[in-house]
């Protein structure tokens, strides 16, 4: 009985601790009805200014195409003149910085596809300039030089591009098979974005697989399929960029038309195959650069005896051979 | 041969000229369109936290929780000229959580601590309670969950306290990712003018 009558005590004490702790919250009520100002107040007070931290200066929004252009050049410039596969590391890192972790991924060209086709089907919709720009600028680089933006310029190949570590080559069958994914994107894309103002969706940006890590957050499983697009990119050579990314699918068409792309060159040529081997990108065919696969990572320049990197070692080579 | 050759390159040209031709045609036909631009914006009158009537509940902190940027681009912003001064904010302190020495709730509403006050002029002597005092949210500490929106609302506050974008964080998705969990479609495209609030400024000075 005892205890019992103990146990009960306990639990009444602990009831009244809580009641007492209940008590001790402030009665509020709400003392004004009306908001005090300046006047009413006095002593020289004055009422602050609202914050209101206005957007980017549009000069930015200029500065980020002058950019792309200048590192569109670069990337022409680089792989097409100099053949200099560590510039276009270089290039590339930048690029990944700027573009991807300074901009956070915003505004690509890959996702412009959507605005542009909204702002075609939509008379109410308005397009901002940087997007129509942003746009046409890589295609029409494409159509002279082939797919420049594609190496050392779009961040999300940039990643990509600095992860390929052992490349396995993918049979030519499946490789043309998975190509033909990022044209089923692209309509899927585009559809999507025809749809009236209220239920229209924009897939590109909402599973893009690297915009979580540019922004350091994103839902779970978009850093997951961007991991996953990471590990494999190991060992498959940019495989959003050759299997998934739409505007790639635009860039490879208009890619056809180039003629000063990335070449061969035949009069110098050994017909060793080494650069068809250094090409993660299947690429190479028959010893010959396939513009509208090639993603200007120069490194059938970097492996070439008689280009290159290693041209240049061999020559240096002979010169040590030469002085003994 | 040669003339198969540059027939072939005569054709490639052509291609490419109307290529080029047809972009340019598009983006001319884009620019004319491009004018007016939309920002996204918080409508305070349909926002959960900011609308009356809806009291007693739990605030949504959808925009912190689903806004793509780290921190979140809608941040909680007091308008001063509503704003009660009350020494007793039921915005900047817990008011349900048991009372100190001096007479005031022991703890703080704001779970990042981003609201800070400043007594303004002199402190009464008398009447402690009767001072007033300016709350101000510090930016880079709020990531809007809007708490501290859902307490300033009548009938506790005067409603001061709302939601807003902050444009110098906000990336202007195509769909703003908030706008699409928002459950009462708060969060809608404006013109930027009407966004920014330039021309509601002007009007009120």
């Amino acid at each position: 009985m005892p205890r019992a009558l103990r146990a009960l005590s306990v639990v009444v004490l602990l009831l009244a601790a809580a009641a007492a702790l209940c008590a001790q919250a402030i009665e509020y009520s709400r003392p004004v009805e009306t908001a005090p100002q300046q006047e009413t107040i006095g002593g020289g007070y004055k009422t602050p200014a609202v914050q209101k931290p206005l957007p980017r200066g549009w000069w930015l929004d200029i500065l980020d195409v002058v950019l792309l252009c200048a590192a569109m050049g670069a990337s022409v410039w680089i792989v097409i003149k100099r053949r200099k596969r560590r510039w276009l590391v270089g290039l590339s890192i930048a690029s990944l910085a700027y573009f991807g972790f300074y901009r956070e991924g915003c505004i690509c060209p890959i996702g412009s596809i959507q605005n542009v086709v909204v702002a075609l089907a939509d008379p109410k919709y308005s397009i901002p300039m940087v997007a129509i720009a942003v746009f046409f600028m890589p295609l029409v680089v494409a159509v002279f030089f082939g797919r420049a933006f594609c190496g050392g310029v779009c961040p999300l190949g940039a990643m990509q591009e600095l992860v390929v570590i052992k490349p396995l080559r993918v049979p030519k069958r499946l490789d043309q098979g998975l190509g033909l994914l990022k044209y089923v994107y692209l309509a899927l894309a585009i559809l999507f974005a025809l749809k009236p103002a209220l239920t229209r969706d924009f897939l590109i940006c909402r599973f893009d697989p690297f915009v979580g890590f540019f922004r350091f957050t994103g839902a779970p499983y978009m850093l997951a399929t961007g991991g996953v697009f990471l590990i494999g990119g190991m060992f498959i050579g940019r495989p959003y960029c050759r299997y998934l990314c739409p505007y790639g699918g635009l860039l490879s068409w208009c890619s056809r038309l180039a003629r000063k792309g990335v070449t061969i060159t035949p009069d110098k040529e050994l017909d060793c195959g080494l650069c068809t081997e250094a090409c993660p990108y299947g690429a190479i065919d028959q010893m010959r650069a396939v513009g509208r696969k090639c993603l200007y990572c120069a490194r059938c320049y970097a492996s070439c005896p008689c280009d290159g990197e290693l041209a240049q070692a061999k020559k240096a080579l002979v010169g040590i051979g030469g002085a003994q | 041969m040669s003339d198969a050759v540059s027939r072939r390159e005569l054709l490639s040209k052509l291609v490419r000229g109307s290529v080029l031709a047809g972009m340019g045609g598009a983006a001319l036909f884009l620019v004319k369109k491009a004018n007016g631009e939309i920002v996204w914006q918080v409508d305070a009158s349909r926002c959960v936290n900011s609308r009356l009537g809806e009291v007693g509940v739990e605030a949504c902190t959808l925009c912190t929780s689903e806004c793509v940027v780290s921190l979140s681009a809608v941040r909680a912003v007091n308008d001063f000229s509503k704003c009660g001064r009350c020494n007793v904010c039921p915005a900047y302190f817990d008011i349900t959580s048991a009372v100190n020495e001096l007479g005031l709730p022991s703890q703080k509403l704001c779970p990042r601590d981003a609201i800070t006050r400043k007594m303004i002029g002199a402190a009464d002597p008398e009447d402690p309670a009767n001072n007033f005092y300016e709350y101000v949210i510090d930016e880079e500490k709020c990531d809007g969950c809007g708490r501290c929106v859902m307490k300033c609302k009548a009938p506790l506050g005067l409603g001061s306290i709302t939601l807003k974008v902050r444009y110098n964080k906000c990336l202007d998705c195509n769909r703003c990712a908030i706008s699409l969990s928002c459950p009462k479609d708060a969060v809608t495209q404006v013109p930027k003018m009407a966004g920014l609030e330039i021309k509601l400024a002007e009007h009120t000075e």
